[in-house]
């Protein structure tokens, strides 16, 4: 009752005293997360860089004299290449990523695929979001890990992705995530006619004595009471964070900027999903390729320094994947087609830094293309069970591996 | 087969023996609306009251009998444009062409809308949505255009209430399918066993009914069916075709994909796929086995002919029961059509407050969704986009279409249309009676059918009154059609409101 008047104040437009939501804020901390010790603070954020990043062209294999082959106009140069090894180097747009793995905060996990890959963006994408390259399945892998996990259903912030639609990865059975591509879109309309008077509303939606029964009367109520309550709350609750950092002024900028600013907020969150790109460079892939590094370069240096700055940079572990990589021969329009693997990154947490999986051979192609050397799910089993404390098997339908790249 | 039901079966008990038997008991105006939103995407008040004056029978052999629509609107301009990329043309040449092609697509989705809310055979169009789900291709993928996109759909109008098999047959040489599932890559040296499996195991038989080998002996038969590049037309590819002996589900000869559809529609499994389909789509989800197997016969007993089924299953005792009422949900593009059909309009108001979705922000889904305005921008974020079905399964419906963000876009595209130009010049609204008591009735029983609580009803008619606290209070007399809209979108933003 007292929530609701101060709802209906916000929207006429009186002054807010945040006092009210942080109880509930304070009411989430203290909730027990199920989960192993220790792990129930820890954040995972997953980044898709969407439509195929080139991974020659990112992690550089500057050692295989094929690569200059494959690439007479795209080939970064050995002096360009900010070198790993004798064999490998970053991409020169990638100079903060870079700074980061000197410091050991980076992992790179080579020739991440799967078996019999599929060259659709769609296709390919809803496999590495579902993780099941041979079936459709509704719910996503990480959509699968909230259920396994069961957290707190009155949370309504377990996930959520800085998207304006709900990315597959996420899709649940019995987690309601949020997907907010901008936290001022994320609200009900608020004309005189809107937002006040539906919120005001709330109660009655989820009012059990409803003339008809409907095996989805439950399921509706409740995501409308998300929705209109989520989409109240949300601004509030983060209102506080204040942040220094300077992201690049992108929207990957702004999601990771956003992203920081609900794990600084402590909601509870678990699972943040950021998008980027698009990365589909058939064409003078150049210019297009080191940008969008760049960006996310920066975005993730600025990200981890605002995290640092509040104390959470030990809490999150951050996760790159794209649908694909590209053909191994550059094309005659100075960009490259659709291909196969390509390396991943993963950043921060508890990372032992370092280079994970052989690169692909370059030497011996499938039809054109550099075969994978490290099945991604492998990368997921890991994250989910020495990240987030849970086993793996079920979430994943099927016993992969871990990488040794987490403590 | 004796899989736990899901949590979406009502609860109840199924009187199996009456289940297909026509309904005989009252007939009334929730009853009429409930047929109207499940046949014809829903109705407005006057619409209803027709419907419920008439009588069941009387309505369903309109809806099944349905008139001739060729007066529609013709598809918009660009509709026959093929995606062709010849060697030659340069990278900026491609790009134009796709630009092109997307936003014919956007246009193409207006007008399916259009024909969905003012066509005289709504039931045409329900019916063309479900082969659309049913037998799925994504527009702007491997090539499939925009004629690819309309000759499809206009293929599945022409088959709404037609005959299954021979759809099926029609779908089998469809360019857009095709393309979509790679068959016209399929030759004898290295058949392509996509369009094979998928065709079994999504479109007509599912998953267990047949094997292995059954896909790669099928997948031979339907080698050399391809598309002529230069006509964009289904073309015999004889050179390609794999002339050998085939054994299929038990049958052996020298078969052609012809063949391979008529055996599977002699499978038991074909009718009871449908079946099971058709009564997720029309009565309720996760329908009881008993109740497919004896829609299946009908099916059957009708030679897969979907006029006769549908015309048994409008009228059916299930589909009148209280455990069918409300116990769907709406697809957003039932929600979207819905409102528009409950509030009488015959064209579509603009809708300013959903902005466009650039490809990006829509998560990697197809690009004909870039530029979407309005109704088409509030569709993507409610998660369908017509053409666009998001695999080759189709659409998973059900609770799989809430979400709070998508929940939030309903109820953001329900306020957009209560303060658009239209509804202030709406004579729903300026009809509505002026005592606070009297516009609630009225707005629940129009918008609702009566379907809200108790205290719902109260709190919108203090809303009315202007007793509520909330912002609209200050609202003096000459602001109360303001009011009603305010009132209108609260009852659209009830959980009745949601389910079909």
């Amino acid at each position: 009752m007292k929530r609701n008047r101060f709802l209906l104040g916000a929207v006429s437009g009186l002054s807010v005293v945040a006092t009210a939501d942080n109880l509930f804020a304070q009411a989430l901390a203290q909730t027990t997360l199920p989960g192993l010790p220790g792990t129930s603070d820890r954040v995972f954020v997953v980044i898709n860089l969407q439509g195929g990043n080139d991974g020659l062209n990112t992690v550089v294999p500057h050692g295989m004299q094929q690569y200059y082959r494959f690439r007479p106009t795209l080939g970064i140069g050995q002096n360009d290449v900010l070198r790993i090894n004798d064999q490998i180097g970053l991409n020169p747009a990638l100079r903060s990523l870079k700074t980061m793995y000197d410091n050991g905060q980076v992992a790179i996990v080579q020739g991440a695929g799967y078996p019999q890959p599929n060259h659709s963006h769609f296709r390919s994408t809803e496999i590495w979001q579902t993780a099941k390259p041979d079936a459709y399945v509704r719910t996503g892998w990480l959509g699968r890990f909230l259920d396994d996990a069961s957290l707190p259903r009155e949370n309504l912030f377990n996930a959520l992705a800085v998207a304006p639609v709900l990315p597959e990865c996420l899709i649940a059975n019995n987690c309601d995530v949020p997907a907010i591509g901008d936290v001022r879109a994320y609200r009900l309309a608020s004309d005189r006619a809107g937002a006040g008077a539906v919120m005001a509303f709330r109660s009655v939606v989820n009012d059990k004595a409803q003339p008809f029964t409907s095996p989805y009367l439950a399921t509706v109520a409740e995501i409308e009471d998300h929705a209109q309550r989520g989409s109240a709350e949300l601004p509030k609750l983060i209102a506080g964070y204040r942040s220094d950092a300077s992201y690049p002024a992108t929207p990957l900028g702004r999601s990771l900027a956003l992203a920081a600013q609900i794990v600084g907020s402590r909601l509870g969150t678990r699972v943040l999903y950021v998008q980027h790109g698009s990365f589909d460079t058939h064409a003078n892939q150049k210019g297009v390729q080191d940008r969008l590094l760049a960006e996310l370069s920066n975005g993730l240096a600025a990200f981890y320094s605002d995290l640092a700055a509040h104390g959470n940079d030990k809490r999150v572990l951050t996760m790159t994947f794209s649908e694909f990589g590209r053909r191994a021969q550059e094309n005659a329009s100075r960009g490259t087609d659709h291909g196969e693997a390509s390396p991943m990154f993963v950043i921060g947490g508890g990372i032992k830094g370092g280079v994970y999986g052989a690169h692909p051979s370059l030497d011996v192609l499938d039809k054109g293309d550099i075969t994978f050397t490290t099945d991604f799910r492998r990368v997921y089993a890991t994250v989910i069970e020495r990240w987030m404390g849970r086993p793996s098997a079920g979430v994943l339908e099927g016993s992969f591996p871990v990488l040794p790249l987490l403590a | 087969m004796n899989a736990r039901p899901s949590p979406y079966r009502p609860p109840g008990h199924l009187e199996i023996a009456s289940a297909l038997a026509p309904y005989r008991g009252p007939w009334n105006e929730r009853l009429a609306a409930h047929l109207l939103r499940r046949a014809a995407f829903g109705g407005s008040p006057q619409q209803i009251a027709r419907v419920a004056a008439a009588s069941m029978d009387a309505t369903v052999d309109s809806l099944v009998n349905f008139p001739n629509s060729d007066m529609l609107a013709a598809p918009p301009e660009g509709y026959d444009m093929d995606l062709r990329f010849n060697r030659g043309m340069s990278i900026e040449q491609r790009k134009a062409m796709r630009k092109r092609a997307h936003q014919t697509l956007l246009g193409m989705q207006m007008w399916w809308l259009g024909r969905m809310l003012a066509s005289p055979a709504p039931l045409q169009e329900k019916m063309t949505l479900f082969w659309h789900g049913n037998f799925c291709a994504a527009a702007l993928q491997k090539n499939i255009g925009p004629r690819d996109a309309y000759n499809q759909n206009a293929m599945f109008r022409r088959y709404a209430l037609g005959n299954v098999r021979a759809l099926t047959q029609a779908v089998s040489k469809d360019p857009a399918e095709l393309k979509y599932l790679d068959n016209v890559s399929s030759v004898q040296a290295h058949p392509n066993e996509n369009y094979a499996r998928e065709l079994m195991e999504l479109f007509t038989l599912g998953i267990g009914n047949y094997t292995e080998q059954d896909v790669r002996e099928s997948a031979r038969a339907f080698t050399g069916w391809s598309v002529d590049r230069r006509s964009g037309e289904f073309f015999f590819n004889q050179r390609a075709h794999d002339y050998g002996p085939k054994t299929f589900l038990g049958q052996s000869g020298n078969l052609d994909g012809s063949d391979i559809v008529n055996i599977i529609f002699a499978q038991p499994a074909a009718a009871r796929l449908f079946a099971k389909k058709l009564l997720s789509y029309f009565v309720y989800s996760d329908p009881e086995p008993e109740l497919v197997d004896a829609l299946a016969g009908v099916v059957k007993k009708n030679d897969f002919n979907m006029k006769p089924v549908l015309s048994m299953l409008l009228r059916s005792n299930v589909l009148y029961s209280d455990r069918a009422y409300r116990a769907l949900v709406k697809s957003p593009v039932e929600f979207v059509v819905g409102t528009f059909k409950t509030f009488g309009l015959n064209s579509f108001v603009p809708n300013p407050n959903e902005a466009p979705l650039s490809m990006a922000q829509a998560g990697g889904k197809p690009p004909g969704i870039a530029a979407a305005q309005g109704i088409l921008g509030a569709l993507a974020r409610m998660g369908q986009i017509l053409f666009y079905p998001p695999n080759v399964k189709g659409w998973d419906g059900g609770s799989a279409w809430l979400n709070s963000s998508t929940v939030l876009t309903r109820e953001n595209f329900a306020s957009a249309i209560m303060n658009s130009q239209t509804m202030m010049q709406s004579s729903w609204i300026s009809d509505v009676p002026m005592g606070a008591k009297d516009a609630t009735q009225r707005l629940v029983d129009g918008i609702l059918q009566g379907d809200a609580s108790a205290a719902a009803q109260q709190h919108i008619q203090a809303y009315l009154s202007g007793s509520d606290v909330s912002a609209l209070g200050m609202l003096s007399g000459e602001n109360y059609q303001e009011r009603i809209r305010g009132a209108a979108y609260l009852t659209m933003a009830t959980p009745a409101y949601q389910l079909n």
